[in-house]
């Protein structure tokens, strides 16, 4: 049954199960050679090789060792072998999540497949190398807290200097997130009619819109709210305005997402009904859709507030306003009590808004 | 029936033609067949019901009337026009004049009833005022008549979903009403509700085509509402049209016909 399937599916659309087996292949390529990668990584460290300066060598100076090349090489060499072996080694990962397993090895258990051992193997070796890479030390952990009680101790016992122009930062990060909020409904709800699958199918124009407006908030969510400071901070100077920027690109992106998967789960029923009075498409959008998305648009938007809220310090950090601007140059200076301070009124604020905004959104739904 | 495809009104003394369909064939994209080349006729007036089984293509029909649903072949003409692939202005003009009633209301839940039955209007009220939700007075006052005269006129301002089945029915209707349309499309509108409650929602439907005049299209479950109600009856089977005939005609051996031989004839076992 499902090889037939399979094989149906195959001769409807021959390209695309071309592209599908590209893919297949890419992903077993990727994962041989970070196999190989890490096996070389292991050996190499644990050789006692030494560096140029006598001492073991470190995870970074491995890193740079490493024979990338080699084993790319020997990736796809592994990887075109499982391919056309398969009968014999069973399907590879890389085909299995692509292409689905087939019926007659759907329900062996992962210990009588090579698959299941190489991801077994694959889980641990990651475990070991990224310990060496991030250089976990367990013993320091565990023992050595004695040189962070400074600023603990500042932290429990904040010193009130800078209470006023905190406070007064705090009103500003607020104003600064609602504004970037406010800023990004128009332009989110606009565009996420046009991000939803369910109105976007009937013609060719409305299907690029989509394929567009989908890869645009992609790739504006993918980017980090700190660099969009970074680019608005040089593009109106540093303040709060560029927070604002910042944060509104970035909710733009978010609530386009959230709007419009909201979109794709409204009841068709009475955009059937509106459509078959002779309504025009705004209005059948006005009738059929709009009442139905608004509690949750709303629930969403207030969401995003509080989430604004909790970026915007971040936000500061690098000059972007608010009061992430007066806390970097007291963590740089080891102001412990004054940084105590200004955490503690991050912290209430961003609880009210967390129980605030709950209250709102259970109203609503 | 007429080979040049141009609807033909045969006799002057024979009601116009409302609907005519030639060879309508859907096929979904799933490659499921839900209607094969069927063939039918209403004039003015009739109270047509559709019977089936379920999955027999029902709703599909009724949805390739008002293009809800694009046909895969055959052709449509609604009151002498042709609109088998109308579009746009054409399109919207020719679904302003038929009403569709739907077995779970579609109503819009969150606006109030009077606002639902305001939207019937959509097809003639100018865009930008309507998306603001304002209407005429004239407006405003003609749909609390049709409230009225469903029997809710005191729940104009109650939001929709507050209202039981058979309520949300009925005002479905007066939106139909308020679409002054000269055909109606019911699609199983009494399947969801308490059977107690059936007849009460019929009969408004009924008083559309006997009092105003509307020509009904209907699919229906029950068998033993067909009698009370309709003028004629067809029948679907696996997409194809395989019974034509009087109400009265309709008995046990048609009932099979249709139904197949495992099926039972419900009449008096149930209601
Ligand atoms: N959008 C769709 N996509 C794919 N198949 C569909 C779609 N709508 C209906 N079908 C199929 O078409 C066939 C006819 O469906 P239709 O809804 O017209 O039947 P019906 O007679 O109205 O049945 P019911 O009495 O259950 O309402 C069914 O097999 C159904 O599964
Ligand atoms: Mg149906």
């Amino acid at each position: 049954m499902e090889i037939s399937a399979e094989l149906q599916r195959q001769q409807r659309s021959p390209w695309r199960h071309r592209m599908r087996q590209v893919q297949a292949f890419l992903i077993d390529l990727l994962l041989l050679t970070l196999f190989l990668l890490m096996v070389e990584f292991l050996v190499v460290a644990f050789s006692g090789r030494r560096g140029p300066t006598g001492l073991l060598v470190t995870p970074e100076e491995i890193l740079d060792l490493l024979h990338y090349g080699w084993a790319a090489a020997g990736g796809a060499l592994l990887a075109l072998l499982w391919g056309f072996g398969s009968d014999w080694l069973g399907t590879s990962p890389g085909r299995a999540l692509v292409l689905g397993v087939p019926e007659r090895e759907g329900h062996r258990p992962w210990t009588h497949t090579l698959r299941g051992w190489f991801i077994a193997l694959m889980v641990q070796l990651t475990v070991f190398t990224g310990w060496l890479i991030t250089e976990v030390q367990l013993v320091t952990f565990l023992t050595q807290f004695s040189k962070a009680t400074d600023i603990v101790r500042g932290l429990v016992h904040p010193s009130s200097t800078v209470l006023h122009q905190g406070l007064v930062l705090l009103v500003q990060t607020i104003f600064l997130a609602f504004m970037a909020t406010a800023f990004a409904i128009p332009v989110a709800f606009c565009l996420s009619f046009l991000a939803a699958r369910n109105l976007t199918r009937d013609t060719f124009l409305l299907r690029s819109a989509y394929t567009l407006v989908r890869a645009g908030m992609n790739f504006t969510r993918a980017v980090e709210p700190l660099v969009w400071a970074l680019i608005f901070i040089s593009w109106v100077g540093i303040g709060p305005f560029a927070g604002v920027l910042a944060l509104w690109v970035h909710s733009v992106a978010a609530l386009v997402k959230l709007y419009s998967e909201q979109i794709e789960n409204i009841d068709h029923g009475p955009v059937d009904a509106i459509t078959a009075t002779g309504a025009s498409h705004l209005q059948v959008l006005r009738f059929g859709v709009v009442p139905q998305v608004i509690p949750p648009f709303l629930s969403f938007t207030i969401y995003r507030w509080d989430i604004n809220v909790r970026m915007s310090t971040i936000i500061g950090f690098v000059g972007g306003g608010g009061i992430g601007y007066i806390l970097k140059p007291r963590v740089d200076l080891g102001q412990w009590g004054e940084v105590g301070t200004l955490v503690l009124l991050i912290a209430a604020t961003v609880w009210c808004m967390d129980i605030l905004s709950a209250k709102i959104r259970e109203r609503i739904v | 029936m007429s080979q040049n495809g141009a609807p033909v009104d045969i006799g002057a003394s024979r009601p116009a033609e409302v609907v005519r369909v030639e060879g309508l064939t859907k096929v979904f994209p799933n490659g499921v067949r839900a209607l094969s080349g069927v063939d039918l006729e209403v004039r003015q007036g009739e109270f047509l019901v559709i019977i089936g089984l379920s999955g027999s293509g029902k709703s599909t029909l009724l949805r390739c009337l008002n293009r809800l649903i694009d046909p895969s072949a055959g052709r449509i003409w609604i009151f002498g026009d042709e609109i088998t692939a109308v579009e746009g202005a054409g399109l919207r003009a020719m679904r302003a004049e038929v009403a569709m009633i739907f077995q779970q209301f579609n109503l819009v839940k969150r606006h109030s009833v009077i606002n639902n039955v305001l939207s019937g209007a959509l097809g003639h009220t100018p865009l930008w005022s309507s998306l603001l939700l304002r209407f005429s007075g004239e407006e405003k006052a003609q749909a609390q008549a049709y409230l009225d005269r469903v029997g809710l006129g005191d729940r104009g301002d109650s939001r929709a979903d507050a209202l039981s089945g058979g309520q949300q029915q009925r005002v479905a209707i007066a939106r139909a009403l308020m679409q002054k349309p000269r055909l109606v499309l019911a699609d199983e509108p009494v399947a969801s509700l308490d059977p107690a409650l059936r007849h009460s929602v019929m009969r408004h439907i009924e008083a559309l085509n006997r009092e105003e005049g509307m020509t009904v299209l209907c699919t229906l479950h029950d068998i033993d509402l067909i009698e009370r109600y309709a003028t004629r009856v067809v029948a679907l089977r696996d997409g194809e049209l395989v019974y034509e005939g009087e109400p009265k005609s309709f008995d046990a051996v048609t009932f099979h016909q249709i139904y197949g031989e495992d099926a039972v004839m419900a009449g008096s076992a149930v209601d």
